[in-house]
Parts: structure tokens; sequence; C-alpha cells
């Protein structure tokens, strides 16, 4: 009779270890992730380097791709809240920005709000900028500004640079 | 028997061993991963790694601890702190004027904050628009903008400015909607970034007021 108890004393102590082990395996499974998103959901494609014939404003094709899942407002949203995307040069680069020409948004709804259209880039776009270099090398840094969301949520606007070197000659 | 109890009593000290590992294993992983969340110092979002965009985890450091407390202005001007609301379950719920999801749960915000205003639930709405206290011209025009948007919204709880100002001990706020639940002791009892639904924000509410 004691034998019995005894082994049962025993199988009970061995599953609470046994049930504490297993919990040690993921303390905090439910509150970790899977991957982390952070950094910029717009990323500067190419190209890394344009020649262009010195103080002739020139076309230049930007390339852009977006995180797979989020969108960025065009550079014509359709409501005055959304922030716009848009392409600059910082006047000291010595190479100016004369225009761009931005590709048309396509249509998107977020699923909650299906009547609401949005005008908006995802996967990769191509900004046609227009730029004038003075003769020489030229490290330009410009800047895409944007501000992305997912279907759920959004980010704070944010700007990129978009490193270019530009030749003149 | 004698020899039987020696054995038994053996695999007793073997079990009871395994056990006390197998806490102290426990133990060491929990104090690691709180330690690691406390160095992170910042909520996170985090995506599905699928990249289907959908919504992702929020890991909030503030959870089960007190609310940082703040003080900001609402569009009126007034002084308003979150202190002045102990004894009440609050919502703070960040938003932007350019936030589309923002835009669909505000209205489910306005009647929840209706229907559960009397057990002593209120909403803090705290803007995180940019504002430019250099330019006086350019900041009226942004509160002005904010002002629309809430007046547009029926937003009747307070609409305070200015939220980038708390982002930091918020945990840096990376995506909007993000709301904090708090209880009447002024303990964050439940967090949610990014649209979600009005039952689930209705269910954190519950929690709020400890119901």
């Amino acid at each position: 009779m004691i034998a019995r108890s005894h082994v049962a004393g025993a199988v009970c102590l061995g599953l609470l270890g046994l049930a504490i082990t297993a919990k040690s395996q993921s303390p905090l499974a439910d509150t970790l992730s899977r991957s982390i998103l952070h950094g910029a959901a717009v990323e500067y494609l190419f190209p890394e380097q344009v020649t262009v014939p010195a103080g002739k404003p020139t076309p230049v094709a930007l390339h852009f791709r977006i995180a797979p899942g989020f969108h960025i407002n065009s550079h014509k949203p359709k409501e005055d809240y959304l922030i716009p995307t848009s392409f600059s040069i910082p006047e000291t680069s010595g190479v100016a920005l004369k225009d761009a020409t931005y590709p048309e948004g396509t249509d998107f709804a977020l699923p909650l709000d299906p009547g609401t259209k949005l005008s908006v880039y995802t996967g990769e776009f191509v900004i046609q900028a227009r730029i004038v270099a003075p003769r020489g090398n030229h490290l330009v840094e410009a800047s895409l500004h944007y501000q992305a969301c997912d279907k759920n949520a959004c980010m704070p606007p944010k700007a990129i640079t978009v490193p270019i070197n530009v030749i003149g000659n | 028997m004698k020899r039987n109890s020696i054995i038994l009593s053996i695999v007793l000290l073997l079990l009871a061993a395994f056990a006390w590992a197998g806490w102290a294993n426990w133990e060491y992983r929990k104090q690691a991963a709180e330690k690691r969340l406390a160095s992170a110092a910042k909520a996170e979002l985090v995506a599905d790694g699928s990249g289907s965009g959908d919504l992702p985890h929020f890991v909030s450091p503030l959870m089960s601890h007190p609310a940082p407390d703040f003080t900001l202005e609402d569009l009126s001007g007034k002084k308003v702190s979150l202190a002045s609301y102990r004894g009440k379950a609050v919502l703070i719920n960040f938003w932007a004027t350019w936030c589309g999801p923002c835009k669909i749960e505000t209205p489910w915000l306005v009647e929840l904050r209706n229907q559960y205003a009397s057990k002593g639930f209120e909403i803090l709405g705290v803007s995180l628009d940019d504002l430019d206290p250099d330019d006086k011209r350019e900041f009226a025009q942004e509160k002005r903008d904010i002002a629309k948007f809430a007046a547009q919204e029926h937003m009747q709880y307070p609409v305070l400015i200015d939220g980038a100002s708390i982002d930091k001990p918020y945990g840096g706020l990376d995506a909007l909607p993000t709301s904090y639940f708090v209880d009447r002791s002024g303990k964050v009892v439940a967090t949610q970034l990014g649209l979600t639904s009005k039952d689930d924000i209705e269910g954190n509410i519950h929690k709020a007021l400890g119901e």
C-alpha cells in the first residue's frame, strides 16, 4: 500500500516536472514576434550613377520598391489630409531638380472601408526626374518623402535618402 | 519492503531534482526574456513575416506597468494630464489626421465612449500630427486641421496635440492607431496596435473598467 502511494507520488511529481519543463520552452511565446519590421517601407533601387550633358535638363528614371503588404500615397492623394509622395534634391547638392513626373496612383480601399478609394503606389514604381547638373562629379543625396500604411495601420511620414552619383560632361 | 522504500525514495529524489531543474530553467528564461524586453525600451511593430501586410503583433513593455504620466494641451490650449484621470478607466488613443485606419476606428471610439462614460470611462485622443512650434502660421494651420478632423469625426472626448513629445515613454509609436487601456489605478491592462475591431476595443474597455 505504502509502495503504491510512493509510486503515485513519484508519478505526480514527475508530471509536475514535465509540465514545468514544457512551460520553460516558451515563457513569452504569446508576446514574442516572428519577424520585426524596422526601417523604411520604401527602398531606392537604381540608378546609382547617371551621366548627363552638363547644363542641359535631362530626364532620369528613378526606381523604387515598396515592401510587400504596404502602400504609400501617390503624388496626388484623393484627400487633402493624406500626405503625398514627393521627391526632392537639396539646393546645396549642385544638381538642380527642374521637375518630376510621378506615376498615376492606383485605386485602393481598406477592407473595413471599401467605399473610400485611396490613390496609392504599391510594389515598384518609377519617378521621372528632370535634372540639371554642371560639369563634374556630384554625389547627390536626394530625398523621397512618403507615408506608408498597410491595411490596418499607418507608419509616420518618413524621408529616405536617394543617393545618386551624377556626372555632368 | 525496506529495499523498495529505498528505491522509491531515490526515484522521488531524482524526480524532485528534475522538477527543480525545470522550474529553475523556466525562471532563468523568463528573467532573460524580461530583461530583453526591458532593454528594448520600446514597443515594436512586428510583421508576420509572410509579407501579406497582416496586422502586426504589438509587444509593449508597458503592459501591467503604470502608464507614463503626461501633460499635453488640448485644442483649446488647456493643459490636460493623465494623472487627473486617476480613478477612471482611460483609453489613450494615439492617432493622426493622415492615418486612414484611425479614421475608420474613430466612430467606434465615439460610440464606446458614449456607452461607457457613465461607468467612469474616458478617452484621451492624442494626435501625432507634426506641429512646428517655430512657424506660428504653420502651427495654427496644423492645429486647425486637427480640429477640423475632430469635428468631422464628432470626437467629443479630449483631443490632445503634440503627441510626438511623449512617444518615447509610450514605446516609440511606430504605427497608428495605437491604444493603451489604463485601469482605475493607472496601470496598463491592454494595448492595441492597428485597426482591430469594435468588439476587441470594447473587450479591452471592460478590462480597464475591471469588469
